[in-house]
């Protein structure tokens, strides 16, 4: 029997996956259409030529129709997820109904589906930018890119062909996606109330325009792809590096900022203590984004001199075969054990392996049929020019890619040839080890490549401008070191050193830029921004100083003792201020708001001399509580200073018991220590653990709220002040004689842990009885935390900024060139 | 021969280094009984033992994790981790540890772990409304 679904609004989801299809086919009709384009416009048949128009017409059409239909897809996709209709599996994988609405943009793209049409989207918006202003290229470059967008139409189809499912449709409704008994019922929707939400670990703004930005980084990638295969395909060989190199620097400018904003998203919002961990995702993205770098470099270089133009070809194709091996490492589920970070599979494994494949093959078969037609040049370069060292720092830079690409590859590796190697043990530290060399050359190379010209050099006048330079290097790398700590570490202060001297060059290129020859501003503006970004890194990876360092563990036994790792974590109780390295910190209380709970950890330095507050601010590192799941996820917050960060995050916190309310059959005093008992009278003092009560007096009007008392009824209150931590807090215990009775109201003082009681009078000793109760230590709220000061991150971050307006300025200059051409 | 060419043919003998040496600095998958015999750092696989205590006492070290782990071969040795105990680590399907034997414990450098994650697998968490909403 068919089952009536009630409440389920299927409309979206048809219009979704009528538009899914529509992309796809309007995406191939305008691949051929531009392929015939193309085709026929090189044919030496006339009537052919004049058909040209007529393709390009249709194409156009095509076009439009395709970027019609992705906005229709986004559309729907959006309606579904913003009105939360869990009848949709996307929806109920990716939202819920507490998310603020700008984050149901960011759980548009926590899936894969997501993120492609992130890409479908982006390839669009730059086909329009080559529509209007491609002229003469648009048929073949938009030919390659109609292809790309109908590969990604198809990983969204969702459709079963002879029994294999092709791609994944966001639109596919919940009762198809997951197996589940209560499909059964007609009425389900009603029991499902709210979905599965959005991670945590997304819910920052930083996520909100990472991706976005990314993904326009690899979406414009295929720009300099698609130009360099039209240039193999219509002949003009050398004809498109001219419009192909503002694209370029586009590409590595997008791609480049997307990659720090998600590093800049690690830093900010995970856990794991850094800005860069070599995890495979994010070597994944910057493998191209290197090769794309060196493509740069080696096309002006041929522009100028008319050397390297194989290299050059090569580097810009590789590039965009890399981004697609990257979403298939990031989106094939490959990575398994060796990431935390990648998608898991959506059954797309061999569709993505295809994608990858079709475009190596189209790039490998353009070569090879027009290798003998290539404008190699036969004519040696001279050492002494700036093409010949453009090509040079292209190759190296293309090795540091080999060996990233080489290790992260491993799992790849592994599947294909059935072995089980695992990764290193010390992963950053064998990167690093390689990277860190590649660096000092790279940046050698950017500084007094500079000072080359093109075609030939006067090496003696070369050796006079950079002479200086290296001279006055030496002195402020020096300096540096010696400020900035990293003076132990040979690589260290070479790579210092080759940044320093990056540095100087490129400034003295720059001040003849403002002298006039503004046209050298770009680079020399990027290559200061990346010199800096690699001295930051340096030595906010190098220093990086762990200052929650805790010695004071007990009792494990000699085996433990032996190994010195540092001991990272330290536990801070409630209002006892302790000892990290410089700083005293304070945990004073957590707050909870949505979801997250707040721990407010107060940071002071205060001067050992004179007692005075020279540092005083409080951290927010928060954590999310799943008291189902007994688990915690925690976020950290950071205090950013102009010369260093403190940077702070929870390890683990005691979770919060989902009810407060005490059992039955437990009386509250269990909480509690065995209370300790005093006679007091007033004006005495009571020490307890973190402070004093002081008797101030006695009310003998006190009054107790329900009980009227009677004539021969006495209520008397113990006026005491608890003092703690220079706080002073008030407390009134009662004393009741009622009826010939005692009874007494104890009061209790939470923040403190305390319950005190009135317990008892002696007339005759003249004694009042005070019972003090005190909170076991343990019970008192604790967290423990790691904390760790990163010097100098902020040249890191103020690098990549420098770098991005380099890239901006060469934009407009080579934009300009291409009109002047 | 072109000063470009010799570049390039140095630079491709580089990247064979490179990936040679890529491999030889990888470690590898082994068992409880393989970290006996081995001296250096090694990935075993396995599972979490549940059934047996998680030794994590912040008050007492907040630095000391111990649990006991069954490898895949079905060996189950104790681990020592030095540092808190991951989030979620009870619920790990699977884990994937970083170090070597010291003594009769595993000391572990690193700890992965797989998690059913939330937002990963897909369990309908189905509330029961209708129940609640007849009672008011």
């Amino acid at each position: 029997m068919e089952i009536q679904y009630i409440g389920e609004n299927l409309l979206p989801g048809k219009l979704g996956q009528f538009f899914i299809i529509f992309s796809f086919c309007s995406a191939l009709l305008a691949t051929i259409a531009y392929y015939f384009a193309t085709t026929t416009a090189l044919s030496k048949d006339q009537s052919e030529r004049a058909s040209s128009g007529g393709w390009n017409r249709i194409a156009r059409i095509a076009f439009r129709l395709n970027t019609l239909a992705v906005i229709g897809i986004g559309s729907c996709l959006y309606y579904i997820i913003y009105n939360h209709l869990f009848e949709y599996h996307y929806a109920w994988a990716h939202s819920s109904k507490i998310l603020p609405v700008y984050y149901i943009i960011s759980s548009f793209w926590e899936g894969q589906e997501g993120s492609f049409w992130l890409w479908m989207f982006w390839q669009a918006f730059l086909g329009t930018i080559i529509l209007s202003k491609g002229k003469t290229w648009e048929n073949s470059v938009m030919t390659t890119i109609m292809l790309s967008q109908a590969f990604i139409a198809s990983m969204l189809v969702g459709v079963e062909i002879f029994g294999l499912r092709i791609g994944s449709s966001p639109f596919i409704l919940l009762r198809d996606a997951v197996p589940g008994p209560i499909f059964g019922r007609g009425d389900y929707l009603n029991m499902i109330t709210d979905g599965n939400g959005l991670n945590p670990l997304l819910q920052n703004y930083w996520m909100v325009i990472h991706p976005p930005t990314l993904f326009l980084g690899f979406a414009s990638m295929i720009v300099p792809f698609a130009y360099a295969i039209g240039g193999l395909w219509e002949k003009r060989y050398s004809e498109w590096i001219t419009p192909a190199l503002p694209w370029t620097l586009f590409a590595v400018m997008i791609l480049g900022t997307g990659i720090i904003m998600g590093s800049f998203w690690a830093y900010e919002a995970l856990n794991f203590g850094g800005f860069w961990a070599w995890d495979p995702v994010e070597n994944a993205s910057i493998i191209p984004w290197m090769t794309l770098i060196a493509a740069v470099h080696v096309l002006i270089a041929h522009k100028n001199s008319g050397h390297s133009y194989f290299t050059a070809t090569f580097l810009v194709l590789i590039s965009f075969v890399l981004v697609l091996y990257a979403s298939f490492l990031t989106r094939s589920g490959i990575l398994g054990e060796t990431s935390v970070h990648a998608f898991t599979d959506l059954g797309m494994f061999w569709h993505l392996v295809l994608y990858v494949v079709a475009f190596l093959f189209i790039a490998v078969l353009f070569l090879v049929i027009r290798w003998k037609e290539l404008p190699i040049t036969k004519k040696d370069e001279e050492t002494y020019s700036r093409e010949f060292w453009l090509f040079i720092g292209a190759l190296v830079l293309s090795i540091a890619c080999v060996q990233i690409l080489a290790s992260t590859s491993v799992p790849v590796f592994n599947a294909i040839f059935g072995t089980e190697i695992a990764p290193p043990p010390d992963v950053v530290a064998h990167y690093n080890k390689w990277q860190v060399p590649f660096a000092v050359v790279i940046a050698f190379i950017s500084a007094f490549s500079q000072f080359l010209k093109y075609k030939k050099t006067d090496p003696k006048k070369f050796f006079v401008s950079i002479s200086i330079t290296l001279l006055v290097s030496v002195f402020i790398t020096a300096g540096a070191v010696y400020f900035m700590n990293i003076y132990t570490n040979v690589m260290y202060i070479i790579l210092t050193y080759a940044s320093v001297f990056s540095i100087l060059a490129n400034a003295k290129i720059l001040t003849e830029a403002f002298k006039g020859k503004w046209r050298l501003a770009g680079s020399a503006v990027a290559h200061i921004g990346f010199a800096l970004l690699l001295v930051g890194a340096l030595v906010a990876a190098a220093t990086n100083k762990v200052i929650s360092i805790n010695n004071t563990g007990i009792g494990f036994g000699d085996e433990f003792a032996k190994s010195n790792n540092p001991r990272e974590n330290i536990i801070l109780y409630k209002d006892e201020p302790t000892r990290m390295d410089r700083y005293t910190v304070t945990y004073l209380g957590d707050s909870t708001q949505g979801v997250n709970t707040y721990y407010r950890i107060n940071y002071k330095v205060i001067d050992e001399n004179n007692g005075e507050v020279k540092e005083n601010f409080t951290l927010y590192p928060n954590a999310q509580q799943n008291a189902k799941m007994r688990q915690i996820i925690a976020s950290p917050d950071t205090r950013h200073y102009l010369f260093h960060d403190v940077y702070t995050h929870v390890s683990s916190v005691p979770l919060k018991e989902e009810d407060h309310e005490d059992h039955e059959g437990h009386s509250e005093d269990e909480k509690y220590e065995k209370p300790a008992t005093y006679e007091v009278n007033v004006g005495d003092t009571v020490r307890f653990r973190e402070g004093y009560i002081l008797v101030k007096g006695i009310n003998r009007d006190a009054k107790i709220q329900n009980i009227p008392l009677g004539e021969r009824d006495i209520a008397i209150g113990l006026k005491l002040d608890v003092v703690s931590d220079g706080k002073v807090f008030q407390s009134e215990p009662i004393y009741l004689l009622k009826d010939g009775s005692k009874f007494d109201f104890g009061k209790v003082l939470d923040e403190k842990g305390l319950k005190l009681r009135f317990s008892n009078v002696y007339p005759d000793k003249d004694k009042l009885e005070l019972m003090v109760y005190q909170k076991p230590k343990a019970e008192k709220d604790w967290v423990v935390l790691k904390a760790i000061e990163f010097p100098y991150i902020n040249l890191f971050w103020g690098g990549t900024i420098i770098m991005v307006i380099g890239f901006i300025l060469s934009i407009f200059r080579r934009n300009k060139e291409i009109k002047t051409a | 021969m072109k000063k470009s060419s010799i570049a390039g043919i140095i630079i491709i003998a580089f990247a064979i280094g490179i990936i040679i040496s890529t491999y030889a600095d990888s470690s590898t998958y082994g068992s409880f009984a393989d970290a006996i015999e081995s001296s250096s750092d090694l990935h075993v696989v396995g599972q979490l033992n549940k059934e047996k205590e998680l030794f994590y006492k912040p008050h007492q070290d907040a630095n000391y994790f111990a649990f006991y782990m069954k490898d895949n071969d079905g060996k189950e040795c104790r681990v020592v981790f030095n540092g808190s105990k991951p989030q979620d680590f009870e619920r790990s399907e699977q884990i994937v540890l970083t170090g070597k034997m010291v003594g009769n414990e595993f000391h572990a450098s690193k700890i992965l772990m797989k998690c059913p994650s939330k937002y990963t697998t897909d369990q309908v968490e189905v509330r029961e409304v209708t129940a609640k909403s007849a009672k008011t």
